[in-house]
């Protein structure tokens, strides 16, 4: 008794502790020290800590105390810890504090051994992931004294789908590690048995997995239930005998105790050793028993994949349909779990999807950004998509997350070439998308690369799924699936890029087959006429994978070779077209299209500013930009004389930077912004150099800060745009701005991962050579390309950078002494160029 | 009765039967093809590295008509689907033995 903590009622908790004790050891020493004497142990445990609980002013508090692990269980073992968690429904302060010392100090007195903890409930609603043994033990929480909403609050915070997700995956981790201890054998001379394979921590390991997974998971496993009890009314007896011996927390039958446990438990034979074989070959009977059957649920239970979802044999399960049912917007999540487990969803789930769906409608299915940006992810190309998709749209659920596609679901249309319901013969379209990710087919590995390049490929996908939902009605389809996905796209909330992107591919999805089919490609003025309509190279990209898919699901063999080749002839001449005529393509006064531009200007820029800056630009200028960034241009380039620089250097969201340079024509220019974004570690992704017949010179670059140095100085910009002056006006070098970064810089790091392509070309484009350089993307490269250029007296006019994954596809157009280079000059910097890029220079 | 093959561009098939249609003829057969004549195929292109398109897609139309229709035909064709360009294509014309219509099994004249 605590002489600091008088309590007149601990005589009668002295009392009461040893009577449970004493009554405890009596069965254990009878031989009967399992499940049921326990539970009578922890009765009797619950009603002393009751009593000190209200002693302890605790049922005047927002309190709740909650038994845990084993003694939650009710399998409070002879000298196990008391495990109990005291839960307060509001903050902690000095009272509270008092109590826990009332209620705790007394405990200790008397020796007993508790494991406390104390939180605020609404601490739990974050899980506790760096403490996986606690997580464990509140999932046998059972209710002691207290308030009963505190418990309850409890339940609702804690037993959440991610949370029991997490548990799972932290339980098989520590069974694997337990385990391992063991050399992952049951069969120990001197078996641990809380501890080792088969024994109590794997039995209540078996049903915990049960619990969070599949409740009646036991029922059809290799024990029958009844089995699975002896087992561990056996080892719960041994582990009593071994308690009552040692008089501490002892789990080890070793050899000495062996003989005394089975006298204990009765065990019959003349000579010691015959009891003791008994014995064991018990143990080792029951223990196999639980070894099997925890085997059998790990391999049975489905493992966690999301949120209340888990993947076992039959697929991606929810693991608490109920829940499921009320939370229709995790449903898009199993079918994306699937896909990254290359699993199907079962049965089950989509019996459960189906039998809900109808409750619906298509925005509760991605009530939030995280939901909407799911679906997309959802949509990206790769195997499987197509099975998914068709599950989703049998259950129901495809067609009420888009009410368009519902429209066309069996429908019928009769002409010479289809085979298949158009939602059939949607879905084949992203089949066909999908099968080319992974074709080893050698004449589809060009379209396979185009695939790879997509920057959002799953805005393809989007526009296949509803690029005929049009075909309801029996006239044109086109527009009409343009108004239909419109409203798709609305709830959708996609960024305007995303949606302008998906709403031209479906109101064009016949363009590119008319024009390969039925026109004559070999006319230059076709193709400028299809480049001008298409705009740029990833609309190109896509239209043409879309039109490939969209022929190929017509019917079997309606993409002949015949066809492939057709289509990727105007994909390849569109694409030269696009990368290197445009320089031809000059913005003159009046120029079409300009009308939007120039009325949504904004007040400080007049009709006159706006169009003397485009006038001799390209016209590509116009598609490569938004409107707002054109603006930015025009006030950058406002009022600028000779020696001056103007700069913008700004970033949207993301990681992307953009710096835009306006200068009147300076030697060197494009290569010396190289040498300097390099020389500050910058990443150029893009990068686009446009000059005017009146000499202004604009040079807007994209990059990635991957030290993120821009964001961790304050004065970084400002250093980053001096550095750029002093080397543009020419009083510093680019070399010297390099400092210890030259050597990468400079020199090509490590072999490339593949050779790089030079070609030159002087018939491509009216006014300039085109060098189009492919080569493995790195630090400087772009810089190391210039300097060659500048250094051979070459202006670089226009450029055109892209990076794909690890490579560079960089198109410049140049001119030295404002002519074409002959075919000398052409051979002469080709040649200096391999020998940069391949690192001999 | 004649067989007229004619090898056409891709995108003068509708052309074609429009000039055909002209001259009452109805039936024809009309085939996706690859190969190449004087044109020999040619070099694309694509970021730097060059590749050979050494058979062209083309179209085959294949008629059967009454041999004093034949010239007509092939003027027709001819016109039809001229570009004035290399690669615009070729027309046979080759004899027809016998002709039986497969519903009925007779013979035609």
């Amino acid at each position: 008794m605590s002489s600091t903590h008088p309590d007149p009622q601990t005589p009668t908790l002295v009392t009461a502790f040893d009577a449970a004790r004493s009554e405890l050891e009596s069965d254990v020493l009878r031989g009967a020290g399992g499940r049921a004497a326990m539970e009578r142990y922890s009765d009797r445990v619950d009603a002393m800590l009751r009593q000190l609980f209200v002693e302890a002013g605790g049922a005047e508090l927002q309190v709740v105390l909650i038994a845990l692990g084993g003694y939650g269980r009710r399998h409070l073992c002879l000298r196990s810890d008391i495990d109990v968690l005291v839960l307060f429904g509001t903050p902690i302060g000095p009272t509270e504090e008092t109590f826990l010392r009332a209620f705790l100090h007394p405990l200790w007195d008397l020796g007993v051994a508790v494991g406390h903890q104390v939180r605020e409930v609404e601490e739990l609603g974050t899980l506790e992931v760096d403490n996986p043994e606690f997580l464990l033990a509140l999932l046998d929480a059972r209710q002691v004294a207290g308030q009963r909403q505190w418990f309850d609050r409890f339940n609702e915070l804690f037993h959440t789908a991610a949370a029991h997700a997490y548990i799972l995956k932290s339980l098989l981790q520590l069974i694997d590690e337990r385990h391992a201890a063991f050399n992952s054998t049951l069969y120990q001379l001197e078996p641990d048995v809380k501890d080792a394979p088969g024994a109590l921590r794997d039995l209540t390991a078996t049903r915990t997995i049960a619990m969070l997974t599949d409740p009646l998971l036991l029922r059809r496993g290799p024990a029958d239930p009844a089995r699975f009890e002896q087992a561990e009314d056996f080892l719960l007896r041994v582990r009593s005998t071994l308690h009552l011996d040692a008089g501490r927390n002892q789990n080890v039958l070793g050899h000495e105790m062996q003989e005394r446990t089975a006298d204990l438990l009765g065990y019959p034979g003349a000579e010691p050793s015959q009891r003791v074989e008994r014995l064991m070959s018990d143990y080792f009977r029951h223990a196999r028993t639980v070894s099997r059957s925890l085997e059998w649920a790990r391999k049975t239970a489905p493992v966690p994949v999301g949120a209340n979802l888990g993947v076992s044999r039959d697929g991606v399960r929810f693991l608490d349909p109920v829940q499921a049912a009320r939370n229709p917007a995790g449903w898009i999540g199993a079918f994306r779990a699937a896909l990254g487990a290359e699993a199907e969803v079962s049965e089950e789930a989509l019996s459960c999807i189906q039998q809900h769906v109808d409750r619906y409608r298509a925005d509760d299915f991605f009530p939030q950004a995280a939901d909407r940006d799911a679906l997309m992810a959802l949509l990206r190309p790769r195997p499987g998509l197509y099975e998914r998709l068709s599950e989703m749209h049998d259950c129901g659920l495809l067609g009420r997350v888009f009410p368009e596609f519902q429209a066309i679901s069996w429908r019928v249309v009769r002409d010479f070439y289809h085979k298949y319901t158009v939602d059939e013969h949607t879905l084949q379209t992203i089949r066909n998308l999908e099968r080319l990710t992974t074709t080893t087919d050698p004449a589809r590995q060009r379209f396979r690369t185009v695939l790879a390049e997509v920057d959002r490929p799953e805005l393809l996908v989007l526009a296949l799924l509803l690029h005929d939902v049009g075909k309801w009605r029996d006239d044109d389809h086109a527009t009409e699936s343009v108004r239909m996905a419109e409203g798709a796209l609305d709830r959708l909330q996609l960024d305007e890029e995303g949606r302008d992107t998906v709403l031209f591919l479906i109101r064009h999805h016949l363009q590119m087959s008319l024009v390969a089919f039925r026109r004559d490609t070999e006319d230059p003025e076709i193709v400028k006429d299809f480049a001008a309509f298409i705009g740029n190279e990833e609309r190109l990209k896509m239209l043409g994978l879309l039109t490939i898919a969209d022929v190929e699901a017509v019917a079997p063999g309606t993409l002949t070779q015949w066809k492939e080749e057709l289509l990727w002839r105007l994909y390849v001449d569109t694409y030269n077209h696009l990368t290197q005529r445009y320089g031809d393509e000059l913005i003159e006064r009046n120029q079409a299209g300009l009308d939007g531009l120039l009325r949504g200007r904004p007040d400080d820029l007049s009709v006159g500013e706006i169009t003397r800056f485009l006038e001799g630009l390209p016209q590509r200028y116009l598609q490569l930009f938004p409107r707002e960034a054109i603006y930015r241009h025009v006030r950058l380039a406002r009022d600028i004389h000779p020696d001056e620089m103007h700069v913008s250097l700004d970033r949207a969201d993301g990681p992307v930077w953009t710096l835009a340079v306006a200068t009147l024509d300076k030697p060197s220019l494009f290569s010396n912004i190289c040498g300097v974004l390099s020389s500050f570690g910058m990443n150029i992704i893009r990068g686009h150099a446009l000059t005017n017949p009146n000499g202004l010179v604009l040079d807007v670059f994209q990059f990635t800060d991957d030290e993120r140095y821009l964001e961790l100085n304050a004065d970084a910009r400002d250093q980053m745009v001096q550095v750029l002056e002093d080397v543009v006006s020419g009083r510093t070098e680019v070399a010297a701005t390099l400092g210890p970064r030259e050597q990468g810089v400079l020199h090509a790091r490590g072999a490339p991962f593949f050779g790089p392509t030079i070609r030159s070309d002087n018939q491509a484009s009216g006014r300039y050579t085109i060098v189009d350089i492919v080569a493995t993307n790195g630090l400087g490269l772009l810089y190391r390309i210039s300097r060659v250029m500048s250094r051979h007296g070459c202006d670089v006019d226009l450029v055109l950078i892209a990076t794909e994954g690890e490579r560079a596809i960089d198109v410049f157009h140049i001119t030295k002494g404002g002519a074409k280079l002959t075919e000398a000059e052409q051979r002469e910097l080709t040649a200096d160029l391999h020998r940069t890029l391949e690192g001999s220079l | 009765m004649k067989l007229i093959k004619c090898i056409i561009r891709p995108n003068k098939v509708d052309e074609v039967k429009d000039a055909l249609a002209k001259l009452s003829i109805a039936g024809m057969t009309v085939t996706e093809v690859r190969g190449h004549g004087k044109q020999k195929g040619h070099t694309a292109i694509y970021r730097g590295k060059e590749y050979n398109v050494s058979l062209l897609p083309k179209m085959e139309i294949e008629i059967v008509v009454p041999d004093n229709l034949a010239d007509d035909v092939v003027k027709a064709v001819v016109q039809a689907a001229r570009t004035g360009e290399i690669g615009d294509g070729r027309v046979f014309v080759l004899p027809v033995l016998e002709s039986y219509r497969i519903r009925t099994g007779e013979k035609e004249a």
